[in-house]
């Protein structure tokens, strides 16, 4: 019987786990390895960092799931791929350590047919000094650290109603950060959490970006067709700063956190402090530290992984400017290059270059957004390349690989402006290719009726559905293959 | 006075909703609809993604 060893269980793996077993049932063997027993909802960690929802709400635990789908699950951490096996047996394993309690530090070498990395970012806190919640900012990607930013959050609100006042800085922690949607988000949450708690006016909100623009999120930003105009995304971003109160420092580069200071570069190449009193900044972030090696022994980490850690797949590599990138460049089946039968999913495939323009500083600092790799998009290749591998299994090696090109894909994004089911606030956006086509899209390489952008309370209703539906859905309910990525 | 940056006026010039624009942004049966036009265009876009 054939098996799939998947390792990682966030949105991009435990999709392509509950597609498989779908798929294929008694057919083959479906392995999941993780370190965490937890599954999480990622988008909702903001609100737990707003102390709107509990860590338990945003979580829950993946092996009762898995028993029932009849799944293996190792809680442990991949740490090696041998793709070619050993010099006795060409089979490719995997080398893993537990991290289940019970098993902590044992070691064991699993083998595979299939294998699918979906592994999600490393959380890269070192690349910054004093950056992160065992130094001196804290962090929302884990629920873990959302629970602690509210709780931060809550210790300044006191204060504030003690009539202090206190500067509050919000966004991502270095020049090479992804994911500025969610420090936006984080934002507007802890602005409208101010504001319901009557202390708003004492609070000053910064937002401190790697944007070259309000309304950028690492997608070059988009154009909106709006009330006959073409609007952009960056005036539509300024609009809301403007109307919340929120300054924005942008096109900056975070070289050290110090307790209370902020030290950061700007792209014109002068530095700068900011002093807070509470900063959540986002890491950036790289492939998890897996090597690779070949049946000799020899090592081939730097074949399989870019030097940003992430797994290469079938995307052009090739160094280009920005005016050549073309939406070709991206991978469509995910397919490892040199070892066919391993995929590379979610934000742990190689992209082969920003979406953004890449920016330096005259120091030479890149200042430019890393591409977002977000749910939806993580989701569907999930589900894609765990199709591929069952139409394999099924039928051989021959059977054509299915394609899920971001180039070809749309996303939808919502992001929280503030909660509460007739208070709350989200700025709801679709965008049609998530990769710019100029081509096939002249001017901003996006479809007009496609992209989209809209503010209000439905947002947030959207939003508190999808945290229900997709919970279901991950849950493995009753017909969670209708909900669709 | 801290001087303005770039950033911080174009921050500054930027149009503010009018009064009926946020009071439609509050408003349960308008947004009713704007709830159901948002998740059907994000269907759309999701099952094209599934092709
Ligand atoms: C605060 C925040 C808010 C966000 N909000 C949104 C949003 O509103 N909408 C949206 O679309 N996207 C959002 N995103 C992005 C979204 O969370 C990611 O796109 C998505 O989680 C990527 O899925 P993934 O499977 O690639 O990675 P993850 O979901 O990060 O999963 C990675 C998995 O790999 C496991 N792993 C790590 N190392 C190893 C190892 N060595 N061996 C085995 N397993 C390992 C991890 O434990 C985890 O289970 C947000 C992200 C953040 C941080």
């Amino acid at each position: 019987m054939a098996r799939v060893v998947i390792l990682g269980a966030g949105i991009s793996g435990h999709t392509a786990a509950l597609h498989l077993q779908r798929q294929l049932k008694s057919k083959a063997e479906i392995i999941v390895v993780s370190p965490n027993s937890n599954w999480n909802w990622i988008p909702s960690n903001i609100w737990v960092g707003v102390g709107k929802m509990t860590k338990d709400q945003v979580t829950f635990p993946l092996a009762p799931i898995y028993k029932r789908k009849h799944i293996g699950f190792r809680q442990a951490k991949a740490v090696a791929i041998h793709p070619e096996g050993s010099p006795d047996n060409p089979q490719g394993f995997v080398d893993i350590v537990y991290t289940d309690p019970t098993r902590v530090g044992e070691e064991e070498q699993l083998t595979y047919d299939y294998l699918i990395v979906a592994t999600g970012p490393k959380l890269n806190f070192a690349a910054t000094p004093g950056l992160g919640p065992d130094a001196n900012s804290w962090s929302v990607c884990t629920a873990g650290h959302a629970e602690q930013s509210a709780a931060a959050l809550e210790t300044i609100i006191e204060a504030l109603k003690a009539g202090e006042r206190k500067t509050l800085v919000i966004g991502v922690g270095h020049g090479t950060c992804t994911c500025e949607g969610a420090a936006f988000e984080y934002t507007f949450n802890v602005e409208h959490e101010l504001r319901e708690r009557g202390v708003r006016e004492r609070a000053d909100v910064v937002y401190l970006s790697n944007e070259y623009d309000l309304g950028d999120l690492g997608v070059g930003g988009m154009i909106f067709a709006q009330n006959g105009f073409e609007t952009s995304s960056k005036l539509w971003t300024e609009s809301l700063f403007r109307e919340r109160g929120v300054r924005a420092i942008l096109r900056a580069h975070v070289e050290k956190v110090d307790p209370g200071v902020i030290h950061y570069e700007e792209l014109d190449g002068s530095r700068h402090t900011l002093d807070f009193d509470f900063a959540m900044l986002l890491p950036p972030f790289r492939g998890v530290d897996m090597k690779a090696y070949a049946s000799n022994g020899e090592d081939i980490t730097e074949d399989l992984f870019a030097p940003n850690g992430f797994l290469r797949v079938d995307a052009d590599y090739e160094t280009k400017p920005f005016e050549q990138w073309a939406p070709e460049d991206w991978p469509k089946t995910y397919q490892c290059p040199r070892y066919a039968n391993i995929f590379g999913v979610g934000i742990a495939f190689a992209p082969p270059h920003a979406i953004s323009e890449p920016r330096k500083s005259p120091n030479g600092t890149v200042i430019s957004p890393a591409p977002p790799r977000t749910g939806m998009p993580s989701g569907v290749i999930g589900r894609t390349v765990a199709l591929s591998i069952a139409d394999r299994i099924r039928r051989g090696d021959q059977a054509t690989l299915r394609t899920a090109s971001m180039a070809a894909m749309g996303a939808a994004c919502i992001a929280s402006a503030g909660t509460g089911l007739r208070k709350g606030s989200a700025a709801a956006i679709t965008m049609y290719p998530i990769i710019p086509d100029r081509r096939r899209f002249p001017g901003s390489g996006r479809d007009l009726t496609q992209t989209s952008g809209e503010i209000g309370l439905s947002g947030h209703w959207t939003k508190l559905l999808l945290h229900y539906l997709f919970i279901y859905k991950a849950k493995a309910r009753f017909g969670w293959f209708v909900i669709p990525e | 006075m801290e001087q303005m940056s770039d950033v911080d006026r174009s921050i500054a010039e930027a149009p503010l909703p009018t009064v009926k624009t946020l009071r439609r942004r509050k408003s349960l049966g308008y947004q009713a609809t704007r709830f159901i036009a948002f998740n059907f265009r994000m269907m759309k876009m999701v099952t094209r993604a599934h092709h």
